[in-house]
């Protein structure tokens, strides 16, 4: 079977007005503009499989938005190729929509004044849901989460994670073969953020639906996604399994201790000490990126023991968290 | 994919605004003020009209009546675009913010799904307005009221809002390409109100451009003259309605073309 | 110092509105369209009319008074009763008032530097095109400086009745509503679209009564009195005076109650 999304070789530029600072720059710019070109996304390429749940990530302004919106049609690659379920998305908006469906960070899609259900309703007749079909998947919603009591609560009247909820149900409700979410679970308290992972989840394993997910939030990546795409400054870093991502950084251990003292004045000089790895501390533990290669963490323990009265120490593998920041800023050798 | 015809079109339009209703209703002292505020801006008009004209028996060749039919006939041809284009006005804050990206994700026309989320009820006091203008100044100027006059009105009267409605479009499209797009529309808002003056007011080189550069003349001057001056209609007249028909297909691209061009704010 | 923080303000808006290039730009073209209708209209009304002055106002007058006022429109126009209702409504109105400048104060300063712009742009050219199109019917001598203060004057009571009116936004949500009626209200009865000398009598008695008059048509007339007795400029610019403090202390009276109340209910 073909990939339901190929990506080939895309690039899109944008042009952007440089403005001129400070009432004089206001003047001039009333004459003559300055425009600059930037190349927002750079030669990317990937395909996505059937039922696949990809993390799609990269710092802010890196172009993820940017590659989502070719891939839904709203806008047109500068050079390239993208077919969407055997669609060209741009020259085929509206029949592409048919297909996807959307969250959209935290723009909701939903009629404002108008209760769920209402909301729904107009839904299955847009997208032209059958009668069966819509039932089902509304029992199939009922199944997941209690979504009776918010069926009839205007939408305006919600909270944001009430909000977040419905507005992916809305997307999942046509039955589409992708979805995007474009960081669903931003500004949401611990426990609606679980809810909405094992949502997204059961939808996924349920219905085979394909999910496009960009975040900021580690713990989405690590509950939802095998695969992850990284990009930044418009350039691909990285497209593989999470585990092979980690493998880059086996080496890594973080090695957590706790000391008398200020914390933070302590990991700065911890960080002095030992110039080879990164050291940052918060409220609990100094924690320390320790690369095996250079040194083991039992010698780099006994290093710090002989200048430090350790109260107490654990050993982490390297998270996610840690080898995305390291990727940020590092790349991949 | 089942095909999308007119009659799908029809049938979401009336379920998206019975529901603009109901959640309007949600909002009944917005919805008495913006009433009262209708009724105070028509009843102005009717004020100026009167300090005006009250003291010429006719204005170039105009008589008082006529100059009354000429303003109600705006006044009803502006209904439809204030009644279903009125999100047009919201365009360039959804633009501005990036919200309008949330239209471009359905399986549906963009324009229609754009413009059939709001329905402005107020527009229908400036229709009663209106239609009682027209209903006074016909019986006392003494037009014939005959079915054929009644069809002909129709006719024009729907001319006459389709050139309003497509100068709207436009002129709320230009928020795609300009940041600032409210002076545009406010502008062409203006129109309206240089629309029920009679063109021959004017001298020749401004006749020309109300005609067919800035086509303000049609908004009623023009369809009018089929009702108010039957034996002396110029050809442009009976244009009228073709050219309704073509400035609001215009329009259309303009805007469609604009909405795809449209990247959203943000990376 | 004191003012300089009102000034950094004058100085943003003067850049923020600069930015906006095509939108002067537009504005230009509607006020030069909005003229030339005004000008054949009214030379259409003073043709019917067979007599040189009207009300007595002549053709020039009348025609200076009306393109003055709309350049006085726009000069004026701060669209404070949607900043103020859109503040109110986004929830941004809390960190206005958490600023160390008065709420009325902020607002009034933040809006300047259009003043600045606005005059430059529009105001002054408008002023300059007309004194040399009439060839001289407006009269350069001290009724400049009288109407300088007058407009001063005008622009203070303005933004007072604008501030007012605004307030009331924080007791309902339409916004549309409320702005329509001031500003029906405000541009019939302060003689921006038909100078006042045009009004029937009993009307124009009310009319002089009312603040409104001060805003367009007190300036205006002073400008236009080649000959001022020191009485005439001493009662319109005492009017001015008196209702410039009467609004001013009704606005602030009003904010601050309104404030209270709403503080105190947490809506």
């Amino acid at each position: 079977m073909s990939p339901i999304i190929e990506i080939k070789n895309v690039t899109k530029e944008f042009k952007v007005l440089n403005r001129r600072e400070g009432l004089r720059g206001s003047l001039k710019d009333l004459f003559s503009r300055d425009y600059r070109t930037v190349r927002a996304v750079d030669n990317i390429s990937m395909d996505i499989e059937q039922g696949e749940i990809v993390g799609y990530l990269g710092p802010n302004g890196a172009g993820k938005s940017t590659t989502i919106k070719m891939m839904t049609g709203v806008l047109e690659p500068t050079s390239g190729e993208i077919l969407v379920g055997g669609n060209v998305p741009y020259q085929n908006r509206t029949k592409n929509a048919q297909e996807i469906g959307v969250v959209f960070g935290q723009r909701s899609q939903l009629w404002w004044a108008l209760p769920l259900v209402e909301s729904f309703r107009l839904l299955k007749d847009i997208y032209q849901i059958s009668d069966a079909d819509y039932d089902n998947m509304l029992a199939l919603y009922q199944s997941l989460v209690d979504i009776e009591p918010l069926l009839h609560k205007p939408v305006r009247q919600m909270s944001l994670g009430q909000r977040t909820l419905s507005d992916i149900l809305a997307a999942f409700l046509h039955d589409p073969k992708i979805v995007f979410l474009d960081e669903p679970t931003i500004g949401l308290d611990v426990s609606m953020k679980s809810k909405i992972r094992t949502l997204i989840h059961a939808l996924n394993r349920e219905k085979k639906t394909t999910v496009i997910l960009t975040t900021h939030d580690m713990g989405d990546v690590d509950a939802l996604c095998r695969r992850i795409v990284i990009i930044d400054k418009g350039k691909m870093l990285y497209d593989n399994d999470i585990e092979h991502l980690k493998g880059f950084f086996g080496s890594y251990r973080t090695l957590k201790i706790r000391v008398d003292g200020d914390l933070k004045t302590q990991a700065d000089v911890i960080q002095n000490a030992l110039r080879d790895f990164s050291v940052s501390a918060d409220d609990e533990w100094i924690s320390i990126l320790v690369d095996e290669e250079k040194a083991k963490v039992i010698d780099v323990l006994g290093q710090l023991q002989r200048s430090f009265s350790l109260r107490d120490m654990q050993l982490e593998e390297i998270s996610t968290e840690e080898v995305i920041k390291k990727i940020y800023e590092e790349g991949v050798q | 994919m089942k095909r999308k015809g007119l009659g799908f079109y029809f049938r979401i339009y009336c379920k998206i605004l019975a529901q603009d209703l109901k959640s309007k209703m949600s909002y009944r002292a917005d919805f008495i003020i913006s009433t009262i505020g209708m009724i105070f801006t028509n009843i102005s008009g009717f004020i100026s009209f009167w300090i005006l004209f009250r003291s010429f028996p006719s204005i170039n060749g105009w008589s008082y009546y006529e100059m009354l039919f000429l303003y109600g006939f705006s006044l009803v041809s502006l209904t439809p675009v204030q009644c279903f284009f009125d999100n047009n006005w919201s365009l360039r804050q959804y633009v501005y913010s990036g919200d309008f990206i949330k239209y471009c994700f359905r399986p549906i026309n963009l324009f229609f799904y754009y413009q059939s989320e709001v329905f402005d009820i107020k527009g229908l006091g400036q229709l009663a307005f209106g239609i009682g203008t027209l209903a006074y100044s016909w019986a006392k100027i003494g037009l014939a009221f005959t079915p054929l006059m009644l069809l002909k009105m129709i006719v024009f009267l729907i001319t006459a809002s389709l050139i309003m409605i497509a100068l709207q479009n436009a002129a709320a499209a230009t928020c795609f390409w300009i940041q600032n797009s409210f002076y545009v529309l406010d502008l062409a808002f203006r129109f309206k109100d240089y629309a029920k003056y009679p063109i021959t007011i004017f001298s020749p080189v401004f006749r020309f451009i109300f005609t067919f550069v800035m086509p303000i003349a049609f908004i009623a001057y023009y369809p009018s003259l089929v009702i108010l001056r039957p034996d002396e209609v110029p050809l442009l007249s009976w244009l009228s309605p073709v050219f309704g028909v073509v400035f609001f297909l215009i329009s259309y691209r303009i805007w469609m073309y604009g909405a795809t061009k449209y990247s959203g704010t943000g990376s | 110092m004191k003012l300089k923080k009102y000034l950094t303000l004058t100085r943003a808006g003067i850049i923020e509105s600069l930015q906006f290039r095509l939108a002067t730009v537009v504005m230009v073209i509607g006020n030069i369209l909005y003229l030339i209708v005004v000008y054949f209209l009214w030379k259409a009304i003073y043709a019917s009319s067979g007599t040189d002055i009207v009300n007595g106002m002549t053709f020039s007058d009348t025609l200076i008074y009306l393109v003055l006022a709309t350049a006085l429109f726009n000069f004026m126009e701060m669209y404070t009763v949607w900043e103020i209702g859109r503040s109110i409504q986004s929830g941004k109105i809390v960190l206005d008032l958490l600023k160390p400048i008065e709420y009325r104060r902020y607002l009034f300063w933040s809006y300047s530097g259009s003043f600045i712009t606005q005059f430059f742009f529009t105001f002054l050219p408008t002023f300059i095109i007309v004194a040399a199109v009439t060839h001289g019917a407006i009269h350069l001598g001290l009724n400049l400086l009288f109407f300088v203060i007058s407009v001063v004057m005008a622009v203070s009571i303005n933004y007072s009745i604008d501030f007012l009116v605004g307030t009331i936004c924080l007791y309902t949500e339409s916004i549309w509503g409320i702005n329509i009626m001031k500003q029906v209200i405000v541009l019939l009865l302060s003689g921006a679209t038909i100078p006042i000398a045009f009004f029937p009598e009993p009307l124009k008695t009310i009319v002089y009564y009312l603040p409104f008059q001060s805003i367009y048509n007190a300036p205006l007339s002073i400008l236009l009195d080649g000959t001022p007795q020191p009485q005439t400029v001493l009662v319109t610019l005492g009017t001015q005076l008196l209702w410039c403090i009467v609004m001013m202390i009704l606005s602030r009276l009003f904010w601050k109650i309104s404030l209270r109340q709403i503080t105190v209910n947490g809506g």
